[in-house]
């Protein structure tokens, strides 16, 4: 009895199989189509970064509007701020694909480039806006740590809402392995992250209020 | 790919292959779904009734045996556990009245199982079958006759009946009644594989050679119908179900007692996975399909359980730092950005998942074909999908932990 009808067994699991299969190879171009949105954003993003750098570049042959600058950079940096967010909501939903990690090591290099562009930008042009740095741990298992980084990631927004283009928000994932960044890493001394660096030279390693931080802004 | 991807993938394909094999078990014998084999020879059969303190029940049990149109019916024989209640005298009365048909036996001293009742009423039965109707369940007139066909293959070793449920005016009452159908549809389909795992308490009828071939019901396992059950398996008879044959139960109407019963099941399950351990891939469809199929079903439901609560605990673990950090930063607790409205693919894979289940559900519901009692709304149905069976794995894990502890209630 048993041979004489276990070939339906047979047949479940090869239905089963391509079902399965199929099912995988649709959640594949799923995830494919979100980091095809990811990179499409990207070249846009890095087609502006190099906008932005050509105009600092510029600034040293010419006497340019620091405004122009200013309101380029504060532009770039919201902008790429939004697709960073973007990038995280697909990051922790996606599952199969590995690909969006190395589409957020861009990212974070493009932000990096805009940092040290963000602090010629503020050496040129003097005060008249504020650069906050936002060193997180994207690969991290720590709950705590989770917590804190998401309770930062609040505060700022609200300081983001309130002050508008009077700053330039910039978060970078700190374990992305990037050499730029640890060189300039190595600059603060940061013994844990998440970390706050306002206009380069206040670090804040604890959680404090958007009002308190606003203490330091110019 | 992290862990828990790689293990929902898992969940997915096996949840995905067994509804696969159920569906496609069901299409190729979808038109032999409510057979009833004429009956060939009118085998002589007596019906035995296990009792205990039953004496509000009784009556209606012996009664509805009585109303059975099987001529091959001999004797109903109701075997008393020593109750405390009136349950022997009620039983006397219909002896007294149907002094040819209806026998009272009662044993030496309590037992304190169903077996022992129903192996001490075995001993009086001189006929070609036994069944066996528990003290609390209602054969319908038709229901013996219906199930004495499968009777005419003769490697046929038992029969068992479709329960359905009588008392089902509570809300546990009507997910059990759900649960019932669709577990009868599903042993129907095992059935045409020679998968059929248990033959039930409310009715099933024994070859008497292959009853005794087995040494009746065993004293030691507390689900003595499943332990049988495998043991006929392994001994190389088949089991057979009659979904024609229905017989309507009382179930546990709080959940406390819909609790105890569930957990003396799964302590009985875990006792017969155990004793039969050593058919593992041996013995037929027994140990190639009904024990891991056990074992697999277990594994998966205690895993999830564990998988499920660890990501709850760690959410909330995360939620709570969290709010009590936004509170001393003076911050949002809550915003929309929290809610993340781009689903994984694993999730769209859930959401399949469970319109198959709901799918094969609604398929089962549809072959109940039951017009006595009042049919439950779909409501009740996902209530039963999400809330009811959510509670199972922590039942399993209650099982086993009693179950080391030296489980003795019944």
């Amino acid at each position: 009895m048993l041979k004489s009808r276990k070939h339906v067994f047979w047949e479940a699991l090869l239905i089963t199989i391509v079902v399965f299969f199929l099912g995988l190879l649709i959640g594949i171009a799923y995830e494919g189509s979100r980091l095809d949105k990811i990179n499409e954003y990207y070249v846009i993003s890095e087609t502006s970064l190099m906008d932005i750098l050509a105009l600092n570049d510029f600034m040293k042959l010419s006497d340019i509007n620091c405004e122009n600058l200013i309101q380029s950079n504060i532009e770039f940096a919201d902008k790429i701020y939004e697709e960073a967010r973007l990038l995280e909501k697909y990051d922790s939903s996606g599952r199969i694909t590995e690909d969006l990690k190395l589409a957020h090591k861009k990212y974070d290099l493009m932000r990096t480039f805009l940092w040290i562009n963000s602090i010629n930008t503020y050496e040129k042009c003097g005060n008249d806006f504020d650069i906050i740095v936002y060193l997180y741990e994207f690969d991290t298992r720590d709950l705590t740590l989770k917590a804190t980084q998401s309770v930062w990631s609040k505060i700022l927004f609200d300081l983001k809402q309130k002050k508008g283009n009077e700053i330039v928000l910039i978060p970078i994932a700190v374990d992305s392995d990037l050499a730029s960044l640890n060189s300039i890493l190595r600059n603060f001394e940061i013994g844990e992250y998440p970390v706050v660096i306002i206009n380069n030279e206040h670090v804040i390693e604890e959680l404090v209020s958007v009002e308190d931080i606003e203490n330091y802004l110019n | 790919m992290d862990v828990l991807t790689v293990i929902y993938l898992v969940y997915g394909f096996l949840a995905l292959y067994l509804l696969t094999l159920y569906c496609l078990i069901y299409i190729q014998n979808r038109k032999r779904f409510f057979e009833s084999p004429p009956i060939k020879k009118q085998f002589s059969l007596s019906m035995i009734v296990p009792c205990y303190n039953a004496e509000d029940v009784i009556g209606e049990t012996i009664q509805s045996l009585l109303n059975s149109d099987y001529k091959g019916l001999k004797k109903i024989i109701v075997a008393d556990d020593c109750s405390t209640d009136n349950t022997y005298k009620i039983a006397k009365s219909f002896e007294r009245k149907y002094l040819r048909k209806v026998k009272v036996v009662r044993t030496l001293k309590n037992t304190g199982r169903a077996a022992g009742a129903k192996n001490f009423g075995a001993k009086f039965a001189k006929t070609d079958l036994i069944g066996f109707t528990d003290d609390d369940s209602r054969p319908k007139k038709d229901a013996i006759s219906k199930m004495i066909g499968f009777f005419n293959n003769s490697k046929t070793g038992g029969v068992t009946s479709r329960v359905l449920v009588q008392n089902r005016d509570s809300f546990l009452g009507k997910l059990q009644s759900l649960e019932y159908k669709i577990i009868a549809f599903t042993r129907k389909i095992l059935g045409f594989v020679d998968a059929i795992y248990v033959t039930n308490g409310p009715l099933s009828i024994y070859r008497k050679k292959a009853f005794k071939d087995v040494g009746g019901f065993s004293m030691t396992n507390w689900t003595e119908d499943i332990e049988i059950t495998w043991h006929m398996v392994s001994k190389g008879y088949k089991i057979n179900i009659a979904i024609p044959a229905r017989v309507y139960t009382v179930v546990p109407s709080t959940f406390k007692g819909w609790f105890r019963q569930r957990l003396r099941w799964n302590v009985g399950g875990l006792q017969t996975i155990l004793t039969y351990k050593k058919s593992f891939l041996r013995c037929g469809m027994l140990g190639f399909f009904i024990l891991p199929y056990f074992v697999l079903s277990w594994s998966l439901a205690i895993f999830g359980l564990l998988i499920l609560s660890y990501r709850v605990i760690r959410t909330i673990i995360i939620r709570y730092l969290s709010t009590k950090m936004s509170i001393e930063a003076q911050t949002t607790i809550l915003t929309l950005r929290d809610i993340n409205l781009a689903p994984s693919i694993l999730f769209f894979f859930g959401v399949l998942m469970f319109i198959l289940g709901l799918t094969y559900n609604l398929l089962a519901l549809f072959h109940s074909k039951e017009d006595e009692l009042e049919k439950e709304g779909s409501h009740y149905l996902l209530a039963y999908m999400f809330v009811y069976l959510t509670v199972y794995p922590i039942i399993l894990i209650t099982s086993i932990y009693k179950y080391i502890k030296g489980y003795n209630k019944w």
